[in-house]
C-alpha cells in the first residue's frame, strides 16, 4: 500500500489508524504463531467506517483483512499478502437481548463471554462455547461457525445465528436472515456468511439466538483402562437416548499431561478418561445422570465419579482443563488439528491414532468432544528437528486421509484459513472447489478480502 | 537486545491471546500493542532484528504497569514481567539512560542521606508552591493546573523520616530486620512506626535496618539496571551479613524485588548471587510475619458490631497476585477490625499506579485508579486498607482528588490503633 490509500485511510480513520511497525508487529499474528505484517490496521467503529474502507479498497486494490480477537488456530486473521487489518475489536456493543422474543443484537467485537454473561444475567442462555471464550469475539466465532464442549447437544454458532449485517467484497452493505424463528425466503445467505472466514464479507452486526437457561446440571468423571472401554461407553451413552451437555474424552497421553497437577485421583490404569455432563430440569437430571453412571460402569469404567453443586463439578472440570496449559511439558511446538469423525467410527480413529504415534514414532495427545466425535489431535514436537517435523506433516496427512475415508470432516472448529487450505480438495473434492470459488466471486469480484485463504493460490489463480 | 537471555523466554507465548482478558491496561488502549501477547511479539521482534527503533520500541514497553495479571492468567506460564523488564533495561542500555533519571536512580535512591536530603528540600517546596488539600488520610497538596497533571495531588512530606524518628540506639539490634522501604520512612513514617511497633508484639528483638539503598525496584522498572544494581549491591551485602532470622517488608513491591526480581536480573555468576538467594529465603511479608508469630492472635477481641463492613482490603498485584499473599492481609485484618472488615467490591482491581507508569501517563493512571477508589466506595467501603507503598500513594491521591473522605491505610497502622486504644 503506498501514500494515496494510506491518506485516504487516515482521512476515514484518524488516529484510529496506525502505521507504526510496532502497531503492525502486533496485528501480524493470530493464535497458529503464524506472522505476516500489514501496511496498516485500522479500527472501525461503524458499518458505514467499513463499507467505506472497502470501497477504497476496491479503488485501491488492497487487501482487507477482518480481525477479532487474533484468537483464531488457521490463520484467519493473518494478513499474508499484507494490506489493512480492519480490527474490530472497537465495535464492542451488545446493542440489545430482547427477553420476550430471545434475541440479542450486537456487534461483531463482542468478546464472546461478555454475551454469555448478559444473558445469563437475565436467564438466558447463549449456548456456544469454545474454549477461548474469554477472548474470541462474535464476529470471529461466525466466521469459523466455532464450537465447544456443549456443541453435542446445543449446536454451533451456525445455530445460534439468525441474521447478520455484513459488508460484502464490494463494499454493499447486505441484511441477511430474519429475526423471527421461521424464515425461508430464497437462499440462506447468513449460513453461507457464517463459515466464511471473513472472505465473502465483513460481518457488522449480528442478530443471535437465545434459549432459557438450564435448571440445573450434574458432571461424572469415569476412568476406563482403554480408548476402546471409554469410546464404546460414548456410544452406549448415546444408544441410551441421553444427550449430555458435554461429553469430552481424554485418552491415555492425555491424562500422563495432567496426571501430577490435578488435585484429584487418577487411578494408576487409566487409560482413557470421559468427563459427561447432563443439564436441564432438576429431576431429569438426577436420573440422567444415574444412567450416565451405569452405562460407564457397564462398558468397563474403573471409577467414575459425580458432582451435583457448581464446587465440585469445577474440581471434576480441572483435569480436562488443565490439558490444553499442560502439553507443553510434553513438547514445546505444537501441532494441532480438529478433526471430526462420526460419533460411531471414534474408536476405530483413536486405535488409528495411537498407532500412527507410534509407527512413525511421534508424540501425539488426543482429546476433544467426543460426543460430537470432535477429537483434537495435538502432534507435540520439539520444533528444531527437521526430520522430525517432516514425519510430523506426514503424519497429519495420513490422518486426514482416514478421517476423510470414515466420513468425517478435517476441521471441526477452527477453519481452514492458511494452516488447512492444502488439504480443501481432499475434503470437498474438485468440483466443491470450484463452486466455492465461483461463490466468492459473487461476492468479492476483486479479491478483497482476507486474500490467500481458505483456497490454495494456484486454485485462485485458475479462476 | 540480548537474544540468548531473551529468546527461551519470548519462545514460551502460544499467542492464544488469554492474556487480552485481564490486561489492567487493554480496556484503556483497546489494542493489540498494550497487552502481554504483543509486547512479547514486540521483544521478539527487537531480538530476531525485524525492528530496530530503539525509542519506538521502548516506548511501546514502557506502556505497561506490570502489574503481572498477564503472567498468573498465562496458560503457558510466560514471564511476562522479566522479559518486559529484560526488554526495556536492554533498550534503555542501547539508547541510554535520560540524565534526570541517572540522578534519580543513581544518586539518590541508592544512598541514605541523599534521600534524607531530596525529602527535606521537596517537603519545602510543597509548602511553598502547592495547594492544601485536607483529606482523611492526611494532609496532601495539589498541583496547579499549569503543570498539566490533571489535578495530580501529593502528600505532604514530613519534617522528619521514620528511621530519623528513632531515639538514639532505639532499633539497632536484633533478630528480626524490618525493611521500612523508602515510601514508608520518608513519606508515610507513621506506617513504618506502627509496622516497627506492631512487629516488637511478636516477643522478637526487631531492629530497623538503617542506611538503607531503595530496594531497586523503581529502577529496574524503569530499565536502568546499574542503578539497581547499585541498590541491591548495597542492601544485600549488608542484610546477608546482619544474618537474621527473618527481614519484615510492610511494602509487597519492596518484597516482590527481594524475593523475586533480584534474583532474575542478576547475573548468575555475580559475586553476590549466592547471598541473594538466602536472602531472598528470609523475606517475608508484614500480615504473614504477624500470623507465625501469633501477634494477631494476642489482640483483643475487636469491638463487636461498630459499623459493620466499612473497612477493604486492596490487593496489591505484585503482594497478593505474584506473592500470592492475599489470604494472609485479609486474616490480620479480620482480627484487628473484627465486623469492620468486609471484602470490598473490586479489591483485586489494579491501582493504576505501575510505579514511573504513573509519571509517564499521569491520566490515564489516574483514570485507571479513580475507578478502583470509586467502585470501592459505591460498595460502601469508607476505609481501604493495604500493605503496599505504591498503593497507598496513589489511592490517596485518587481520594484527595475526587472523594478526601475515603481513607486508605496500611494494615499496620490499624492492627497498631487496635493494640494501642483497646
Ligand atoms: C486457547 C484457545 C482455545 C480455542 N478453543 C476453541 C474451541 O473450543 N472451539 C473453537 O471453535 N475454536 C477455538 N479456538 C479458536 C478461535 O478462538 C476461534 O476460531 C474464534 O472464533 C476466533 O475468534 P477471534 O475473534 O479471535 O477471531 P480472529 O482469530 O481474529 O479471526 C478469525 C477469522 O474470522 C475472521 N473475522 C473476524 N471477525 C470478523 C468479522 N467481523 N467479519 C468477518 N470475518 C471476521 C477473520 O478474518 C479470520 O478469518 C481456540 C483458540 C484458542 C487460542
Ligand atoms: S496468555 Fe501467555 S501464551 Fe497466551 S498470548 Fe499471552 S503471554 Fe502468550
Ligand atoms: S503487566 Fe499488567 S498492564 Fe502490563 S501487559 Fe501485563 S496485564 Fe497488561
Amino acid at each position: 500500500m503506498d501514500g494515496q490509500p494510506l491518506s485516504a485511510l487516515r482521512d476515514l480513520f484518524g488516529e484510529r489508524l496506525f502505521t507504526s511497525r510496532e502497531q503492525r508487529i502486533c496485528y501480524s499474528y493470530d493464535a497458529t504463531g503464524t506472522m505476516s505484517l500489514p501496511d496498516a490496521v485500522a479500527f472501525p467503529v461503524s458499518a458505514e467506517e467499513v463499507r467505506r474502507t472497502v470501497l477504497l479498497a476496491n479503488e485501491h486494490r488492497f487487501p482487507v483483512i477482518p480481525r477479532g480477537a487474533g484468537s483464531g488456530f488457521s490463520g484467519g486473521s493473518v494478513p499474508v499478502q499484507g494490506g489493512l487489518v480492519l480490527s474490530l475489536e472497537r465495535m464492542d456493543r451488545i446493542l440489545s437481548i430482547d427477553t420476550e422474543n430471545l434475541v440479542a443484537v450486537v456487534e461483531p467485537g463482542v468478546v464472546t463471554e461478555t454475551l454469555k454473561e448478559e444473558a445469563r444475567k437475565r436467564g438466558l442462555f447463549y449456548p456456544p462455547d469454545p474454549a477461548s471464550l474469554k477472548f474470541c469475539t462474535i464476529g470471529g466465532n461466525i466466521a469459523e461457525c466455532s464450537g465447544g464442549m456443549c456443541a453435542v447437544k446445543y449446536g454451533v454458532t451456525r445455530d445460534y445465528v439468525m441474521g447478520l449485517e455484513a459488508v460484502l467484497g464490494t463494499g454493499e452493505l447486505i441484511r441477511t436472515g430474519v429475526t423471527t424463528v421461521k424464515g425461508v425466503v430464497g437462499y440462506d445467505l447468513t449460513r453461507l456468511l457464517v463459515g466464511s472466514e471473513g472472505t465473502l464479507g465483513i460481518v457488522t452486526k449480528a442478530i443471535l439466538k437465545l434459549i432459557p437457561f438450564p435448571e440445573t446440571a450434574a458432571t461424572i468423571l469415569a476412568f476406563f483402562r482403554s480408548n476402546h472401554d471409554g469410546s464404546s461407553a460414548v456410544a452406549g451413552i448415546i444408544r441410551e437416548r441421553i444427550t449430555p451437555c458435554a461429553m469430552e474424552l481424554m485418552d491415555r497421553t492425555a491424562i500422563d499431561c495432567v496426571r501430577e497437577e490435578a488435585d484429584l485421583p487418577v487411578p494408576d490404569d487409566a487409560g482413557c478418561a470421559l468427563l459427561i455432563e447432563v443439564d436441564g430440569p432438576r429431576e431429569s437430571v438426577s436420573t440422567e445422570a444415574d444412567r450416565v453412571e451405569q452405562a460407564c460402569r457397564q462398558y468397563g469404567a474403573i471409577e467414575v465419579g459425580r458432582a451435583g453443586d457448581a464446587k465440585g463439578r469445577e474440581r471434576l472440570w480441572t483435569l480436562r482443563r488443565s490439558i490444553s496449559p499442560a502439553l507443553r511439558k510434553v513438547n514445546p511446538v505444537k501441532i494441532n488439528e480438529d478433526i471430526v469423525v462420526p460419533r460411531s467410527r471414534l474408536p476405530e480413529m483413536m486405535a488409528f491414532l495411537a498407532d500412527v504415534a507410534s509407527r512413525r514414532n511421534l508424540k501425539i495427545v488426543n482429546f476433544g468432544h467426543a460426543g460430537d466425535g470432535n477429537v483434537h489431535v495435538n502432534v507435540m514436537i520439539s520444533g528444531t528437528d527437521e526430520e522430525e517435523r517432516r514425519r510430523a506433516d506426514e503424519a497429519v496427512s495420513e490422518i486426514f486421509g482416514k478421517t476423510v475415508a470414515l466420513g468425517g470432516t478435517i476441521s471441526g472448529e477452527h477453519g481452514i484459513g492458511i494452516s488447512k487450505a492444502p488439504f480443501l480438495e481432499m475434503e470437498v473434492g474438485p468440483l466443491g472447489v470450484s463452486v466455492m470459488k465461483r461463490l466468492k466471486g459473487c461476492f468479492d469480484p476483486n479479491g478483497i478480502l482476507n486474500p490467500g485463504k481458505i483456497f490454495m493460490e494456484e486454485q485462485m489463480a485458475q479462476r | 537486545m540480548s537474544r540468548e537471555e531473551l529468546a527461551p523466554l519470548t519462545l514460551a507465548c502460544a499467542k492464544c491471546g488469554t492474556c487480552r482478558t485481564v490486561c489492567t491496561l487493554y480496556p484503556e488502549r483497546k489494542a493489540e500493542i498494550s497487552v502481554a501477547r504483543g509486547k512479547v511479539a514486540l521483544v521478539d521482534a527487537a531480538i530476531s532484528g525485524l525492528d530496530g527503533n530503539a525509542e519506538a520500541l521502548q516506548e511501546a514497553l514502557s506502556d505497561c504497569l506490570l502489574c503481572g495479571r498477564c503472567e498468573r492468567a498465562c496458560p503457558n506460564q510466560v514471564r511476562v514481567e522479566e522479559i518486559i523488564m529484560k526488554g526495556r533495561a536492554d533498550l534503555a542500555e542501547e539508547m541510554g539512560i535520560p540524565a534526570w533519571k541517572q540522578v534519580v536512580f543513581g544518586r539518590v535512591m541508592p544512598s541514605a542521606a541523599a534521600k534524607n536530603a531530596a525529602r527535606t528540600a521537596a517537603a519545602s517546596a510543597q509548602k511553598l508552591f502547592l495547594r492544601k488539600v485536607p483529606t482523611g488520610s492526611g494532609l496532601h497538596y495539589r498541583f496547579p493546573e499549569k503543570f498539566g497533571w490533571e489535578g495530580r495531588t501529593v502528600p505532604a512530606l514530613p519534617g522528619t523520616s521514620f528511621l530519623g524518628s528513632l531515639a538514639h540506639g532505639e532499633a539497632v539490634r536484633g533478630e528480626v530486620i524490618l525493611f521500612v522501604g523508602c515510601v514508608f520512612d520518608h513519606v508515610f513514617p507513621q506506617v513504618g512506626r506502627a509496622a516497627y511497633e506492631t512487629l516488637r508484639r511478636s516477643g522478637k528483638k526487631i531492629s530497623v535496618f538503617r542506611d538503607a539503598a531503595c530496594c531497586g525496584l523503581p529502577a529496574l522498572v524503569s530499565g536502568d539496571k546499574a542503578s539497581a544494581l547499585r541498590c541491591v549491591e548495597e542492601n544485600i551485602g549488608r542484610l546477608s551479613a546482619a544474618s537474621p532470622e527473618r527481614i519484615v517488608f510492610p511494602c509487597g513491591s519492596c518484597l516482590l524485588m527481594f524475593r523475586r526480581n533480584v534474583l532474575s536480573f542478576l547475573p548468575k555468576g555475580h559475586p553476590l548471587y549466592g547471598q541473594a538467594v538466602r536472602v531472598a529465603d528470609l523475606c517475608e511479608d508484614y500480615a504473614s510475619f504477624l500470623l507465625e508469630t501469633g501477634v494477631v492472635s494476642r489482640l483483643p477481641d475487636p469491638p463487636k458490631g461498630e459499623k459493620a463492613g466499612r473497612i477493604g482490603y486492596h490487593d496489591p498485584c505484585h503482594l497478593s497476585g505474584t506473592l500470592g499473599k492475599g489470604g494472609e492481609g485479609r486474616e490480620v485484618l479480620r482480627r484487628a477490625v473484627g465486623d469492620s472488615f468486609a471484602e470490598m467490591k473490586g479489591a483485586d482491581l489494579c491501582c493504576g499506579y505501575g510505579g514511573t507508569f504513573n509519571i509517564r501517563d499521569y491520566p490515564t493512571s489516574a483514570r485507571i485508579g479513580q475507578n478502583k477508589v470509586s467502585v470501592a466506595a459505591e460498595g460502601g467501603t469508607a476505609v481501604i486498607a493495604t500493605a503496599c507503598s505504591g498503593c497507598i500513594l496513589q489511592m490517596r491521591d485518587m481520594a484527595a482528588r475526587t472523594d478526601p473522605s475515603l481513607r486508605v491505610v496500611h494494615l499496620a497502622e490499624l492492627v497498631f490503633q487496635a493494640i494501642s486504644h483497646r
